[in-house]
């Protein structure tokens, strides 16, 4: 074949090839035009941009859509919280109203003060141990110590306590409520701060087994219960749960409470204790 | 804009930018072709062919290229000199061309030489574009020869470039450890290397360097 | 040309010559998007989509526009535009009917243009002078051994996150040492199709 035939048939094909793909690519990027509302870019110039899905929906990007399309609630980003709240209000020229800030309580007061029923040897990891028969502590609903929940807060905000229980820095913390969603035993729990007393135990177990290998576990003895001006407080299956909405802030059942199980948690309470 | 020497851009092209274990990017080539030292001579120099071949080009015309369509430029300009080396090396080297397969026509998605043509050519004149081609390219050819110099003397207990016997261990390449030839070999050694190369930048950066 | 079975061809593009543990294409996309099972899934449907339409118009391709006029040493060229235009295509289509799994994507969408295993299987089925059933089907077979690589490697990148690692292994050595574990038990595949 001669030189100049073979370059003038490669330019064509080669040519013709891309000549025709730019037009499929026209035609397509008409066809599938996907229409910006330049308010959801707004709304995500906002958001934090943390991507932590607390708000229930797949991202900062989805939940601005949603909110635009006004099928997520304006003030559905925790970690952003009033201020975020605030401002995407105004870019959608509506008022937002203060809500109650939560945070995660923890509700076990074993660590170091509850036995260990085994020696345990493997991943360190909370969600590893409950794999494994009930976990390695005395009380099979415990607070493991071994971290899952702090490695998993996207903020930094919690540490584990030389008591081998974690702590929260409410400075930091932005209420995504992930450490509760990680914890195997459902220890944490998104409380708000005007709660104002909490059962620091999650155990089922009877009270003399409790008392046995843990030094601060509620044994199911009724006395909160039957001390309640509100009966706020109901016993089921020898543990207390405190209902807080009924709650009247008395802080009788703090002083009543044998096991010291329940603590004050609303700064007034705290100061009287 | 801070001073450039020419010998700066090399070097830089070499150690600060290493494009394997700096940049992080060509990591198929570099598995695929060091099973012999042999091999990775021929990889990098194919490699070099083309990101010089591609960065003076688009050096050259890179006041002529509108900003929207760059990257499909690149690509067939890129494209345009692996058909090259791939039709000269069909033609002059049979048994490396057969030896490196399909990987030479795959420079032509080689992260390197688009990340290169992107980052550099596009924006500097071309004897500078030449001088990091230069750089780069060493910097391939140095990583591809450590890594095949330790897979074919582990993986085979010899070196042989070119049809002569360079270095054999004694007793050892009597039954060597052919695992370093195979793919597991190769993911084993970069592995390594990796970390080592972490450790290195982990231990200055806790000096304060 | 030899009758290949499709059989044969499966048992190839899945084990004996997996895409990414045995014939090193496509890793670079591999280390990144390999973190988490989310990301993986979504790649490698992608990958899968754009490999078997880039074998089909590749194919044709080359059989009905380079090949009678001689012009085979266009291939590289040629092909690599087909798969650019495809991923773009495919870019369109992911961006209007599931935005939120094209911004789980993100990046990773338009790097499948780079990814040496859609122009590596493209190649190969050129080399290997398969006719159409055949690259087409070594073009799926091929995303279906990349999937499973892929979802084996997001599943035990996730539960040995936990671990607690040295600090220079940390990350992408970490990941190529998981890979040297795969690469071994794929070894025991060679030799399963004669070549």
């Amino acid at each position: 074949m001669t030189g100049t035939l073979l370059i003038a048939q490669s330019a064509v094909i080669i040519g013709g090839i891309g000549f025709l793909v730019g037009i499929v690519l026209i035609w397509a990027s008409i066809k599938f035009a996907v229409e910006t509302n330049p308010l959801v870019e707004d709304v995500i110039g906002v958001l934090p941009g943390a991507n932590c899905g607390a708000c229930g929906y797949a991202g900062c990007s989805d939940f601005a859509d949603k909110v635009v399309s006004e099928s997520a609630p304006i003030d559905g980003c925790p970690v952003g919280g009033f201020d975020v709240a605030k401002q995407i209000g105004s870019k959608l020229g509506q008022e937002v109203i203060e809500a109650e800030s939560i945070y995660p309580f923890v509700r076990c007061d074993g660590g170091v003060h509850c036995i260990d029923k085994i020696d345990y040897v493997g991943i360190d990891d909370c969600r590893a141990v409950m794999m494994i028969s009930d976990g390695e502590k005395g009380c099979s609903y415990g607070c493991i110590g071994r971290g899952t929940c702090v490695r998993a807060c996207p903020f930094g905000a919690m540490s584990m306590g030389d008591d081998r229980l974690p702590y929260i820095n409410k400075h930091l913390c932005k209420g995504c409520g992930i450490c509760v969603d990680e914890c195997p035993n459902e220890i944490l729990v998104m409380a708000s701060e005007s709660d104002s007393v909490h059962v620091l135990c999650r155990s089922h177990d009877k009270g003399k087994l409790v008392k046995s290998v843990c030094e601060f576990g509620c044994i199911g003895c009724r006395i909160c219960a039957k001390n309640c001006p509100a009966q706020a407080i109901t016993v089921t299956d020898f543990l207390a749960e405190i209902d807080q909405e009924k709650c009247t802030d008395c802080g009788l059942c703090v002083e009543n409470c044998p096991q010291k199980s329940i603590v004050p948690t609303s700064p007034a309470l705290e100061a009287a204790a | 804009m801070s001073e450039m020497t020419i010998s700066g851009e090399y070097f830089r092209g070499i150690i600060k930018d290493n494009p394997i274990f700096a940049l992080v990017l060509g990591l198929c080539p570099t598995l695929a072709v060091t099973t012999s030292v042999e091999n990775a001579i021929g990889m990098a120099g194919a490699a070099l062919f083309v990101l010089l071949g591609s960065n003076i080009m688009i050096s050259a015309l890179r006041k002529h290229i509108p900003p929207i369509t760059r990257i499909p430029m690149f690509i067939i300009i890129i494209c345009t000199f692996v058909t090259i080396i791939d039709m000269v090396m069909e033609a002059y080297t049979p048994p490396l061309y057969k030896a490196l397969g399909i990987f030479i026509p795959l420079i032509v998605v080689n992260c390197i030489i688009i990340g290169r043509a992107e980052a550099y050519a596009i924006r500097n004149n071309v004897k500078y574009s030449i001088v990091d081609a230069l750089g780069i390219g060493t910097g391939f050819l140095i990583v591809l020869v450590i890594i095949g110099t330790i897979r074919e003397l582990l993986g085979t207990g010899a070196i042989v470039l070119f049809g002569f016997k360079l270095i054999s261990i004694p007793i050892y390449s009597d039954s060597p450890a052919t695992f370093m030839i195979l793919p597991a070999g190769a993911f084993m050694t970069i592995g390594v290397l990796m970390a080592l190369v972490n450790y290195n930048r982990i231990r200055k950066l806790k000096r304060g360097l | 040309m030899e009758e290949v079975s499709l059989f044969a061809i499966a048992i190839n593009g899945i084990f004996v010559k997996n895409f990414l543990l045995v014939q090193f294409l496509g890793l670079c996309s591999f280390l990144g998007v390999s973190k988490e099972t989310k990301s993986a899934t979504g790649m490698s449907a992608a990958v899968m989509f754009v490999m078997i339409m880039a074998s089909t118009a590749a194919f044709l391709i080359y059989t009905y526009l380079l090949q009678p006029f001689g012009l085979t040493f266009l291939s590289t060229i040629s092909f690599i535009i087909i798969i650019a235009a495809l991923v773009q295509l495919v870019e369109f289509i992911i961006r209007k009917y599931s935005p939120p799994l094209y911004r789980s994507l993100g990046i990773f969408l338009p790097l499948i243009t780079t990814n040496c295993a859609i122009l590596g299987v493209v190649i190969l089925n050129v080399r290997l002078e398969y006719g159409f059933i055949e690259s087409v089907f070594y073009g799926f077979t091929a995303a279906l051994g990349y999937t499973m690589v892929m979802l084996l490697m997001s599943a035990i990148r996730e539960k040995t996150s936990v671990l607690n690692v040295p600090a220079p292994v940390q990350g992408i050595p970490h990941a190529f040492f998981i890979t040297t574990l795969l690469s071994m038990a794929f070894v025991n595949f060679f030799g399963v199709i004669p070549t």
